[in-house]
């Protein structure tokens, strides 16, 4: 496949079905590129144990051009990497499975074909890795007909400050104006998912910083291999391609699969009828199509594992909502690894309610996807209908119009995203239950805090209630009793007191 | 001697305010909560003694604590109110409930449980002091007319009856067209003479006139008395006193209708939300003279001047059918259903059909000679 699209050009591939990966028009394009870079450069800091520090900038030019500037302080990227990195579209992804933002550089390469195109500017890009005495800088083009990079111009520099990280520059048609809310809007987000990271946004008429409220990450993903349950026929044909031919079946099956063990594997091949000790060169292709089903059909595999994926846990998630929503109350939940179709997924939510949350008639939804903040297509998000539809807020005491922020987050080596814009996460039973569990759990956490709040208030209202009378009772008493007026009052006051710290009547 | 006896009382009242006062302060000095038990006074605790034919408060008793919430208002009311009656019989004033009402009423200001500021008044109508002020004659058990609080009143009485009121000296049989008021406090007067068979009381204040015009009184050697509609207690209390000091017997005289019945239901054995004061209120050995529903049919009262029951006459009548003190009379369980079986009523005048002087001339004196009434 991927054959064929080289000698087509896959610059030229992309170019021409831009809308594809989100530039549509001048609008979607900024919050698209944007987006790209940040992710990126969450990925060259987080995923190799850096606290992120990302600083972002947008200028509107003179010419009506957009420049847009980031940099990390991440790993860098080895100078010979530079040209191929942001002037190559090529399949950069492994057959790895792990949680990551996005197949690594599609997105970046698709920003700086977007710039080319609409201003015919070079992209500059400033890099050091760690420990690299040099720091270099390039100015790079694609030639998209033949899918390489052109470097404008290369200056090396002395490290002195022991910088690493990348700074990438870019200009380009685009529609900040509209493109603000949303930009902002998305950079807030990341800022909720991310509370270990340093965000600061410099545009026109907006300037963002979210400080890290905790120097912590979370624990970094591990590399893992598929889960026999999840394969198709292409990726099957891949993997067998890739190993020796005299290869016995089982063993294949035990080499390149997730949790699937010699026994297993003999148990697989018995109940699909296959001979496990079958040479992989002997494979037919009818053979190869029964394989993948039987595969997908049996139910003898061990559950995927959930090592290969990063979810933020509850205490970080809890900071980056409390950070960046100001609740009065927050609580997060990370629900136990489960699995679809062979994919492993965690799901976490977090509640928050009240502070600086405005009351509105319907729960405000932040959606995540693997640490990726979805903004459009919220009406065909499974979160959504679960928040909306299922729950019914009423029996954890909650009254529309009410200050409610739900934050789904779902983890995955696969994220069923439905559509091509990969803003709305599909209504997959598995990942919708648990969903609807833990919003359930959070909910009931919320419930008890209100019930608590109740109560307080009810103390409180009572002290009002007898408390406002106390002048008047005891002016009374005193009159009638000619028992001293002050000491009555201060005795009242105390009874009261007293009572309602013991939790009222 | 006569002014000597209330004001006697109205300082052993003023004791039995203090003493309600003093435990109050005591539970507040041991730190408890106070709280006064206030003997509860609607239907579901009067009950009807059939021994002394009266209505009576039962031993319910509704506690009025102070730290609860529902009882807080009614607490401080009660306590502010005790405080302006102990106030005018120190300062020996005689305010009316209404003086009371205006001498409570202020502005108590506080922040609420938002901390909003927020406004609240003593109390909002007159109702609610005139109520806390029937609280605080149960718990001391001295009458707001022995303290000397006043109220409007409506009784009026004529006839041969000479009375000292303060240093006047009264002759009811020298009113002209008019009458004399019965004081808000009639155990204050002093009886000095009486030329009189029998007391006739008088529903409606127009026959009362009427028949005063004809000077009844002097012609049938009687005292004429009318509380106007639904009696106050002060007509209620003069009516007792001339029943039970001068034992001269008691009739009353209604329109044929169930309200009529009551009244004099009230005169004979109290009322429901003055039960607590039957025993020096009612005068148990009152006669119902009339009209009866029997007499519309014995007497032929022109159909055209039958007025046709309206549902809440009927529904008035099955309650009272239900009351102790109707249920255990033959007489009234008879009048009382053939009511509801014939669904009529008539007003006194109705006898005028045969003539102004028939009710006078011809049916009071019938009834009585013939005893036709109902006890």
């Amino acid at each position: 496949m991927s054959e064929q699209y080289r000698q087509l050009s896959p610059s030229e591939f992309f170019y021409r079905n831009r809308e594809v990966a989100g530039f549509s028009n001048p609008t979607r394009a900024v919050y698209q590129a944007v987006r790209e870079l940040v992710e990126n450069a969450l990925d060259a800091t987080e995923m190799h144990g850096i606290l992120p520090d990302i600083k972002l900038e947008l200028r509107e030019e003179g010419d009506g051009s957009l420049t847009l500037a980031i940099e990390d302080n991440g790993i860098g990227i080895p100078s010979s990497e530079v040209p191929n990195v942001f002037g190559r579209v090529f399949y950069g992804s492994k057959y790895v499975l792990r949680q990551s933002r996005g197949v690594f550089g599609l997105g970046v390469k698709m920003v700086v074909l977007y710039a080319q195109m609409t201003t015919g500017r070079p992209v500059k890009v400033r890099t050091a890795t760690a420990r690299s005495k040099f720091v270099y800088e390039y100015e790079v083009m694609i030639d998209v007909e033949k899918n390489i990079p052109v470097i404008k111009s290369l200056k090396i520099s002395r490290n002195d400050s022991k910088w690493h990280g990348t700074r990438v520059e870019l200009s380009m048609r685009g529609n900040w104006v509209q493109a603000k809310k949303r930009v902002e809007e998305y950079v807030r987000r990341t800022a909720l998912i991310a509370p270990y990271a340093r965000i600061s946004l410099e545009a026109p008429d907006l300037v963002l910083r979210f400080e890290r409220s905790v120097e912590k990450l979370p624990p970094a993903p591990k590399v893992g291999r598929p889960h026999p349950k999840g394969v198709d026929i292409e990726m099957l044909r891949m993997m067998v391609e890739r190993s020796k031919r005299s290869t016995p079946l089982v063993e294949f099956l035990v080499e390149n699969f997730d949790g699937v063990g010699p026994v297993t594997a003999r148990k697989f091949c018995e109940w699909a009828g296959l001979n496990p000790e079958m040479k992989l060169r002997d494979l037919k292709v009818s053979d190869l199509e029964l394989l993948a089903l039987k595969m997908q059909e049996f139910s003898g595999w061990r559950r995927p594992k959930a090592s290969t994926l990063s979810p933020l846990g509850e205490e970080l998630l809890a900071e980056g909502v409390r950070a960046v929503l100001n609740p009065e109350f927050v609580t997060a939940v990370s629900r136990a690894p489960s699995s679809y179709g062979g994919h492993p997924f965690v799901v976490e939510v977090a509640l928050a309610y009240g502070g600086a949350i405005p009351p509105a008639e319907r729960p405000l939804v932040l959606r995540f996807a693997n640490r990726i903040p979805l903004l459009y297509d919220e009406g065909v998000d499974v979160s959504v209908k679960v928040v909306t539809e299922k729950i019914d807020w009423r029996t954890y005491k909650v009254e529309f119009p009410a200050p409610l922020a739900v934050v789904t987050h779902v983890c995955s080596t696969k994220v069923p995203f439905k559509g091509v814009g990969k803003e709305a996460v599909a209504d997959v039973p598995e990942i919708e239950s648990e969903i609807e569990a833990g919003v359930r759990e959070c909910a009931r956490r919320l419930r008890l805090h209100l019930s608590r709040l109740e109560r307080l208030l009810e103390a409180k209202r009572w002290r009002v209630t007898v408390g406002k009378y106390v002048e008047d009772v005891s002016r009374a008493l005193s009159y009638i009793t000619n028992y001293d007026e002050e000491q009555l009052r201060s005795r009242l006051v105390e009874l009261i007191r007293s009572r309602s710290s013991r939790g009222g009547r | 001697m006569a002014v000597a006896a209330p004001d006697r009382q109205r300082y052993e009242a003023l004791r039995a305010i203090e003493e309600v006062a003093r435990q109050l302060v005591a539970q507040i000095a041991r730190g408890e909560g106070p709280y006064l038990e206030v003997p509860v006074r609607t239907l579901a605790n009067i009950i009807w003694d059939p021994q002394s034919k009266l209505l009576k408060l039962g031993p319910r008793k509704l506690r009025r604590d102070f730290l609860d919430a529902g009882e807080a208002r009614k607490f401080m009311q009660t306590v502010l109110m005790m405080s302006l009656l102990a106030r005018a019989i120190r300062e020996g004033d005689y305010p009316t409930i209404r003086d009371l009402y205006y001498a409570g009423k202020h502005t108590i200001e506080y922040t609420d449980e938002y901390g909003r500021a927020r406004k609240e008044e003593t109390w909002d109508v007159q109702k609610e002091s005139d109520s806390v002020i029937q609280d605080i004659e149960v718990l001391t058990g001295f009458l707001r007319e022995q303290m000397g609080i006043l109220h409007d009143t409506k009784g009026k009485i004529v006839g041969r009856l000479t009375i000292r009121s303060g240093a006047d000296v009264i002759d009811c049989s020298r009113m002209g067209d008019g009458a004399y008021s019965i004081p808000p406090n009639p155990d204050a007067l002093e009886v000095l003479e009486v030329d009189a068979e029998y007391v006739l009381v008088i529903e409606k204040d127009a026959i009362f006139n009427r028949l005063n015009k004809e000077r009844f009184w002097e012609k049938h050697r009687c005292l004429i008395v009318t509380g106007k509609g639904q009696p106050d207690r002060s007509t209620r209390r003069m009516v007792r006193r001339l029943w039970e000091e001068l034992g001269l017997p008691v009739y009353v005289l209604t329109d044929a209708d169930p309200y009529g019945f009551y009244i004099y239901s009230v005169y004979r054995s109290g009322s429901i939300t003055l039960g607590y004061e039957s025993e020096r209120l009612a005068t148990t050995g009152a006669r119902f003279l009339g009209l009866t529903i029997t007499d519309i049919y014995d007497y032929k009262i022109p159909r055209n001047f039958i007025i046709k029951a309206k549902d809440r006459d009927l529904k008035r009548a099955k309650e009272l059918l239900n009351y102790p003190w109707f249920r255990s009379s033959k007489e009234w369980v008879k009048q009382l259903q053939l009511f509801l079986e014939k669904q009529e009523k008539v007003e006194i005048e109705a006898l005028s059909g045969y003539g102004f002087k028939f009710l006078t001339e011809r049916y009071i004196p019938e009834k009585l000679s013939t005893g036709a009434w109902i006890e």
